[in-house]
């Protein structure tokens, strides 16, 4: 070892020997745990049952539920989050008097905690003392104060997990696409201006191309975060009625707690970290591509 | 010729007007869909401050009719929010100190003398930044169960110490490598070793960078919810849980967890308003670069 390397070594190593006991540890357990049927309570390492766990969760309907439930989170709340970040980001990128103030009113929910995002929504859409029914009411949207049983109907609670998603994360969405935005070198709008370009196609021949890498980094970012969501919707409805928002953080959760299941659990997270990093290396395949041109 | 100039020069008046006033209208408009957008956050702190019947009325209306403390005296009363909050904050604090102690070392390390290994590192964080939290509670949840420290600080400082070290390297990486070397080279001459020179030269240049590294470590452990709902139950208890409390299936007091919520968010809506140039060059820094 040259004496550089000595030294990076010594200050690496803290970190490191920390990283090896509570990150790399934890997730050798998590990949051994499921092969294995492991009791809670004894304490002891289990019995090896090869991949029946992975067979027990791929054919169960709740976990396909669940994914699919992930999915369809992942999709709406992502591109919902992506349009409104990219309006709000153009009209502040207009550079109106007092944008930094409107940005900063923008930019104030980011560190708000999700569990509050999902409280302020319980609030908001309860079905009897909730302002959203109301509004619909006195708009004459719908026919009575309690029409939509926002949290209770099967039909609405993903959505309204969905919605306290939106909310939250637009306002980084906003900020990654504005500072893509301003990066968008001056010169170009000012020849497509030479060559005629009305709006509309300089948005789509120049703003959009330009904003891709950006674009694809915010989107990977957003789909992780979406996928793994669990405080929202913990707070929200559960994963219920009859598991309509079940997503695969809270069905985890539940096969862990409540019924005690670490090994068809650990099965599940595995799947989960997988599926993950398949598409995510999706998006890292094409950001490459992307820079590479 | 004069009045074709004369013309255009109207025109491009004219066209200068439209868009000034263009620019006005767009800031109007952007103004008022950005308090609409906020307007749930307001909308909660001023339901807070409604007396309690008023915050749970059939027919809710967005400003108080009448204001009232009634909502955060009965938080104050039907559980020991004080206690919960300590605790998010102690374990929040002691976790963002060591992260950030041992993610500036170890980037100084990577980003000083070996740049392969801090490629490789690079990449390792991505793919954690992928595995969804709740992979790692799992594990987590039977380590600190064996080690018998449920329920107690040590096993969140743990917890989100493990989860923000790989973040803290990945962003102390960024601010180290804009840092010239010469810095540790003038230090060097004037007698430091590299450990003197990393404490008295290095770290103060790279204080933003820390306070970008430590804000975000904070908030991860501050904010979390799904860790402390797996790993405490009583003693060690945060602020999340016991605000998630207020709802439960037979209890659904909304108008002392407004309070709650507003006391909890509401400090830290200010303290990121006052810190927003590190909040936002942390969070443009590894999306933007690329």
């Amino acid at each position: 070892m040259t004496k550089e390397a000595k030294v990076s070594f010594l200050f690496f190593a803290p970190a490191g020997i920390f990283m090896l006991i509570f990150l790399l540890f934890p997730v050798m357990l998590l990949i051994k745990d499921s092969f294995f049927q492991v009791d809670m309570i004894s304490q002891d390492s289990g019995t090896f049952v090869g991949i029946s766990n992975y067979i027990e969760s791929i054919t169960s309907d709740r976990f396909l539920g669940a994914t699919t439930n992930t999915l369809i989170y992942v999709v709406v709340a992502v591109s919902a989050e992506l349009l409104l970040g990219l309006f709000f980001a153009m009209l502040l990128n207009t550079g109106f008097k007092g944008h930094g103030f409107v940005r900063t009113i923008l930019l104030s929910p980011l560190m708000i905690a999700p569990l509050v995002s999902g409280l302020i929504w319980k609030f908001m859409l309860n079905s009897q003392f909730g302002i959203v029914n109301q509004l619909l009411y006195d708009f004459n949207i719908t026919s009575s104060r309690n029409a939509i049983q926002w949290l209770s109907d099967d039909r609405t609670a993903l959505l309204s997990t969905i919605i306290a998603d939106i909310w939250l994360t637009t306002p980084f969405m906003m900020l990654v696409l504005l500072a893509g935005l301003q990066g968008i070198p001056v010169t170009l709008y000012e020849s497509a201006k030479i060559d005629g370009a009305n709006k509309i196609k300089t948005f789509f021949y120049i703003t959009l191309p330009s904003l891709l890498p950006v674009l694809v980094v915010a989107i990977l970012i957003r789909t992780v975060d979406a996928a793994r969501t669990f405080d929202i919707v913990w707070v929200l409805t559960q994963g219920g009625p009859a598991n309509s928002s079940e997503v695969l953080s809270t069905y985890m959760y539940k096969t862990l707690t409540r019924y005690g299941e670490v090994g068809e659990s650990s099965a599940m997270a595995v799947l989960f970290i997988i599926l993950l990093l398949l598409l995510s290396s999706y998006f890292l395949i094409s950001m490459f591509k992307a820079n590479k041109k | 010729m004069e009045s074709l100039t004369n013309t255009t020069q109207d025109k491009k008046s004219l066209f200068q007007w439209i868009r000034k006033y263009n620019k006005q209208f767009i800031g109007i408009i952007t103004t008022i869909l950005a308090l609409l957008f906020i307007s749930p956050y307001i909308y909660i702190i001023l339901t807070s401050i409604k007396p309690s019947s008023e915050a749970i009325s059939n027919s809710p209306t967005f400003f108080p009719r009448e204001l009232s403390i009634e909502n955060y005296i009965s938080m104050f009363n039907q559980m020991p929010i004080l206690s919960y909050f300590f605790n998010s904050f102690i374990t929040a604090f002691v976790s963002t100190v060591l992260s950030v102690f041992l993610g500036a070392l170890a980037a100084y390390g990577l980003a000083r003398f070996s740049s392969k290994l801090g490629n490789v590192f690079l990449l390792i964080t991505l793919c954690i930044r992928m595995v969804p939290m709740i992979s790692i509670a799992i594990p987590m949840y039977i380590i600190i169960n064996s080690m018998g420290l449920i329920d107690t600080h040590a096993a969140l400082i743990i917890t989100y110490t493990s989860i923000n070290v790989p973040f803290a390297i990945w962003l102390m990486m960024g601010f180290f490598n804009n840092i010239p070397k010469e810095f540790d080279e003038a230090a060097r001459i004037d007698g430091c070793n590299i450990f003197t020179s990393f404490l008295k030269v290095i770290l103060p240049v790279s204080l933003p960078g820390l306070a970008t590294t430590s804000i975000f470590c904070f908030m991860l452990a501050w904010n979390d919810f799904l860790f402390a709902l797996l790993l405490t139950s009583t003693n060690a208890k945060t602020a999340t849980v016991g605000i998630s409390e207020f709802l439960t299936a037979y209890n659904l007091d909304l108008g002392p967890m407004t309070a709650a919520a507003v006391s909890f968010s509401l400090p830290v809506m200010i303290f990121s308003i006052l810190v927003q140039r590190y909040i936002v060059s942390g969070m443009t820094l590894g999306s933007v670069k690329g």
